[in-house]
């Protein structure tokens, strides 16, 4: 009955934003970083396409919950550097909110079992 | 909104805004390319997969560009700048399809203002909506009727009698009601001042005045340019005399408002003092007229005093006397509808109780409470009929007009098939394409109606000068404003997406790899799709229809106004100058004035080309006086009109006089009293005996009934129009101005000339001058002129529809031209192919025609269908032919089936001189 997990999953649509906030919740970093850090503290579950990343930059500085200014990468190079704005931090928090009343809500009706067992 | 501001800001950073997202795609392309070659890729294999992994980088560029959230307005400049290119290659296209759709639209524009300032504006007073007009309305007012004499008009059309004007008492009884009115107040133009001699530090001139109660100003809440307004203490009989007058007559008269407030003027001879002007935009309530001088209606006993048809104050009294207009104010809250409640039973009540009889009784008038937002209807009665028939003319251009640009649009869009096919191919949005050829078309109408509001402009000119019809005190004018310019605005928006939005969607239905595949010959299938009803032959149908009709109605009104104009006259129009003198409201009074009136028309004849000089009491075609007349012996007939006329009118208007004499020089004063009549005048009372020595009596009016004079007729003369064009002649008695009751008052002087009438205005203003400087020459026209101005609808209707069915046969035309062109262009390799296997060019052409001539028969028949119905909506402005009369239908038919075949001849031919070996090349 075990199905073994996807090598790859694909982002939900809208989730890209909500995640790109959380990342930058731990600092300023740029586009590649963000891309990488996701990729990584997803164990590699979560692939963003690069297509979907700067478009989906740009739109959140457009809304002013990120802010870009450039900077000089750890290597010394000229780097884009998104930070977190205050009201950023704020939609973020919304997000968050949302996202796991979501998950708590696809998990009751995925796994009734479980909630059955608790 | 802070993301609006941010989007704004970026929009003007644009340039650096892309050379760092290219800046920041390439940092990531360098970083991913780092990171393979720490993980031991060779440089060049990790910038590729750098460069793989990024995908399309114009892609990612394009989306996030899109984010910055201008993408609409940019596109929407790629369709402009791209939709001016296509319009400035394709010349011929643009200046075809912009100059009809600025003739539709201005044309659209130039009637729509009229509409406007006739039917929709309201008066410029404070808060129009609350005024009402009173009004009744009756079966009929022709006989048995309460309204014993009227001062005013009043309508019968079949649906019954309805007027404005009421007794004196009415008037007092609606000022009770103030439960439903805050004020009531009247109005009205009494005969003494519709033309005023107003003399001003010696100068003579003519000025319109209208009457109003003490409450009209305060009733209305207009407040004065300078001075006061008429106030009810103005109103009282022995009151000092006042006059308020317009602020454009303060300029002319006065030099400015501040000057004409204090003022002594002479108003037929009575002084009186202007002791206020009317701010600039008020014309009072009747659009129609807009009065130089308001006088308080009880003056009207100073002017009329010694006056022998001259008002007197029993009119206050009689009930069945109707003259005065009232309008009101509704107090706030009170409507229409209630108003009516409340006041019609009152009104009925009282107008029951001035019925003489039964038979009156049986036929009261009641009361109708009308909005008088707008003033009086009486320019709405008059044109508004008119405008709609020209509306739905103007409209039909336009509808023609798109009909015309779409066809020329589908005739292109199918010529750039293959462009779209290779657009649709290359991965544009269908939507994309859609949107970019409705820009050109919206781009298209925009042009057209830019031009059209200029040609508006023109056309109101041109529609006031032809209305107008060289009276003076025309006093309709339209103009644009901002209400006229959006309807234009929208209309060319709306007519853009309507012209537009099919060939556009036809053009983006294209089957991609087939119409690839075509050759510039033309589709494979042709020849199927010329037999095939196709969206443009149904445009073109259309526009034989509706140009059918155009040519229709121009053909009945044409003929309207020839019958009118070949209405046998019984005088000679030609070489008539006409002109009026009062002599009366300056000053000059019985018996002298009989002398001056004659006196001058003695010097006019001497005016050298003068051949004739003769006067009557009013020109020929404005006629109309009835007064108690009979055969001696035999009580006086309602039938017989009178006309008073000087010596030589017969010899000067050149009506034949049948037996006997004209009026001659010594039919004077003292001599014995004569008259001559007209042929129905003899035959209606002296059958077949001879009436030249046999008397007629003429009475006083009103019940006293004395005898005023007993003629010896003298003469019989030819039937003469009288009192209009197309009335019945009745029975006229010509009896001279000079031998009493009734004595002259002003007087129309016909000069019969020599060559052009206009040249001897100066010789007789100079001979008046000379004579009395106090007496001002006015309504200066020739003959022609006053019997045009009665058929003045009919000439303005005929000028135009006949404009407008040569613009629609224009428009039609090229149509078709373009239609049939393209067709032929289309089906070059086929035509080539018949040719080639031995088809004559005779049988070429007749092809192309035969095909022609089919959607010609079909859309004249679609058109005759719609005239049969259409043309008994115009029946009532049509006169001397029904309204489906054969001969204007089937020269409409002739006509357009000729243009028809001119249109096609020229493609036609084309098609005959098709190269088979060129053809079929190119296949």
């Amino acid at each position: 009955m075990h199905q073994a997990p996807p090598s790859r999953v694909e982002l939900l649509q809208g989730t890209l934003d909500l995640l790109i906030l959380r990342t930058l919740l731990a600092g300023p970093t740029h586009g590649h970083a963000i891309a990488k850090h996701i990729q990584r503290t997803s164990e590699e579950l979560l692939q963003v396409e690069t297509g979907s990343l700067y478009p989906a930059l740009h739109r959140l500085e457009a809304k002013g919950w990120i802010a870009a200014s450039w900077e000089l990468s750890d290597k010394g190079k000229r780097a884009r550097y998104y930070r977190l704005t205050r009201s950023g931090r704020k939609q973020l928090a919304t997000e968050q909110s949302k996202w796991r009343a979501f998950s708590r809500a696809m998990g009751l009706i995925l796994n009734p079992a479980d909630q059955e067992g608790q | 909104m802070n993301s609006f501001f941010r989007k704004l800001r970026w929009l003007t950073e644009r340039r650096s805004k892309e050379a760092e997202l290219r800046e920041e795609l390439q940092f990531h392309l360098e970083e991913e390319a780092d990171e393979r070659q720490d993980e031991g890729m060779a440089a060049e294999e990790a910038r590729w997969a750098a460069r793989r992994e990024l995908g399309n980088v114009m892609l990612v560029q394009e989306d996030t560009r899109a984010v910055w959230g201008w993408t609409i307005v940019e596109q929407l400049g790629q369709d402009l700048r791209y939709a001016f290119r296509t319009m400035a290659a394709n010349r011929l296209f643009t200046l075809l399809a912009v100059t009809s759709l600025a003739l539709g639209i201005g044309a659209n524009t130039a009637i729509y203002s009229f509409m406007d300032s006739i039917l929709l504006r309201s008066l410029p007073v404070s808060d129009p909506e609350s005024l009402v007009v009173l009004n009744w309305h009756a079966k009929t007012a022709e006989r048995d009727f309460v309204m014993h004499s009227i001062s005013g008009t009043y309508d019968e059309p079949k649906s019954g009698a309805t007027g404005g004007v009421f007794p004196f008492p009415a008037f007092e009884l609606f000022r009770k009601k103030d439960s439903v009115f805050s004020v009531v107040f009247a109005h009205f133009q009494g005969w003494q001042v519709r033309k005023l001699n107003l003399t001003l530090k010696g100068q003579a001139d003519l000025a319109t005045g209208w009457n109003v109660s003490g409450d009209y100003f305060r009733g209305l809440g207009v407040s004065p340019a300078a001075g006061r307004l008429i106030s009810p203490d103005d109103d009282q009989a022995g009151a000092p005399a006042v006059a308020v007058v317009s602020y454009g007559f303060s300029q002319r008269r006065f030099g400015g408002a501040a000057s004409a407030a204090g003022q002594s003027i002479l108003i037929d001879n009575v002084p009186f003092t202007v002791v206020g002007v009317t701010p600039p935009e008020f014309f009072g309530v009747d659009p129609a007229a807009a009065p130089d001088v308001y006088l308080p209606m009880h003056t009207n006993e100073l002017l009329g005093a010694g006056k022998q048809f001259g008002f007197s104050s029993e009119a206050y009294l009689d009930q069945n006397y109707y003259w005065v207009q009232v309008m009101g104010r509704l107090r706030p809250g009170v409507s229409l509808a209630q108003a009516q409640a409340a006041l019609a039973p009152a009104f009925q009540q009282w107008v029951a109780s001035t019925a003489a009889n039964d038979r009156e009784r049986a036929n009261l008038p009641a009361l109708v409470v009308k909005e008088g937002a707008g003033g009086l209807d009486s320019l709405r009665r008059q044109y508004s009929q008119p405008l709609y028939v020209l509306m739905t003319l103007v409209g039909m251009i336009l509808a023609l007009a798109c009909a015309n640009v779409a066809n020329l649009l589908l005739a292109r869009a199918a010529a750039r098939r293959r462009e779209m096919a290779l657009r649709l191919s290359v991965g544009a949005g269908r939507l994309r394409i859609v949107r970019q050829l409705l820009t050109e078309s919206v781009l298209l109408a925009s042009v057209g109606g830019a031009l059209g509001i200029v040609l508006a402009i023109w056309g109101i000119r041109f529609l006031t000068l032809l209305l107008a019809n060289g009276r003076a005190n025309f006093t309709l004018h339209a103009n644009l404003n901002w209400h006229v310019l959006g309807a234009a605005a929208a209309l060319s928006l709306l007519t853009g997406v309507l012209f537009g939005l099919a060939p556009a969607l036809e053009s983006t239905r294209v089957d991609v790899v087939s119409a690839l595949k075509e050759t510039r010959a033309g589709r494979p299938q042709a020849g199927r799709a010329f037999r095939r009803v196709s969206l443009s032959q149904v445009l073109v149908l259309g526009q034989i229809a509706i140009s059918l009709l155009m040519l229709v109605a121009a053909g009945l009104f044409v003929r309207t106004l020839s019958n009118l104009q070949s209405i046998e006259l019984g005088f000679n129009r030609e070489n008539v100058l006409l002109f009026r003198l009062d002599a009366r409201n300056a000053g000059h009074t019985d018996p002298e004035i009989a002398a001056f009136y004659g006196d001058l028309r003695k010097r006019f004849s001497m005016i050298a080309g003068v051949r004739n000089a003769s006067l009557s009491e009013d020109s020929l075609i404005d006629a109309g006086t009835g007064l108690p007349l009979g055969v001696s012996g035999a009580p006086p007939n309602d039938a017989n009109r009178i006309l008073t006329v000087g010596p030589a009118f017969f010899t000067t208007m050149q009506i034949p006089i049948l037996a006997g004499r004209d009026i001659e020089e010594r039919d004077r004063p003292g001599s014995p009293a004569v008259a001559v009549i007209n042929e129905v005048f003899a035959k209606a009372n002296f059958g077949d005996r001879n009436p030249l020595g046999q008397h007629l009596t003429l009475r006083e009016a009103g019940e006293g009934a004395r005898i005023a004079r007993d003629m010896e007729i003298v003469g019989v003369s030819r039937n003469a129009c009288y009192g209009g064009l197309t009335q019945k002649i009745p029975p006229v008695a010509y009896i001279p101005f000079n031998q009493g009751y009734p004595r002259p008052d002003q007087v129309v002087y016909a000069l019969r000339t020599a060559g052009d009438p206009l040249r001897y205005v100066n010789s007789v203003r100079e001979i008046v001058r000379q004579a009395d400087a106090r007496v001002p020459v006015s309504e200066v026209r020739t003959q022609v002129a006053d019997i045009n101005q009665t058929i003045n609808q009919e000439i303005t209707f005929a000028e135009l529809c006949s404009g407008f069915a040569i613009l629609a046969l224009v428009i039609a035309c090229v149509g078709l031209y373009g239609t049939v062109s393209y067709n032929v262009a289309r089906r070059t390799g086929e035509i080539g192919i018949r040719m080639a296997l031995g088809a004559q060019r005779g049988r070429v052409v007749r092809m192309v025609l035969r095909e022609v001539m089919v959607l010609a028969a079909v859309g004249l028949a679609i058109g005759l269908a719609m005239a049969l119905v259409a043309s008994k909506f115009v029946a009532s402005f049509l006169y001397g032919m029904k309204p489906n009369d054969p001969l204007a239908l089937a020269t409409a038919v002739a006509t357009l089936l000729g243009a028809a075949i001119f249109a096609s001849y020229a493609p036609a031919r084309r098609a005959s001189r098709i190269d088979p070996m060129a053809a079929l090349r190119n296949e």
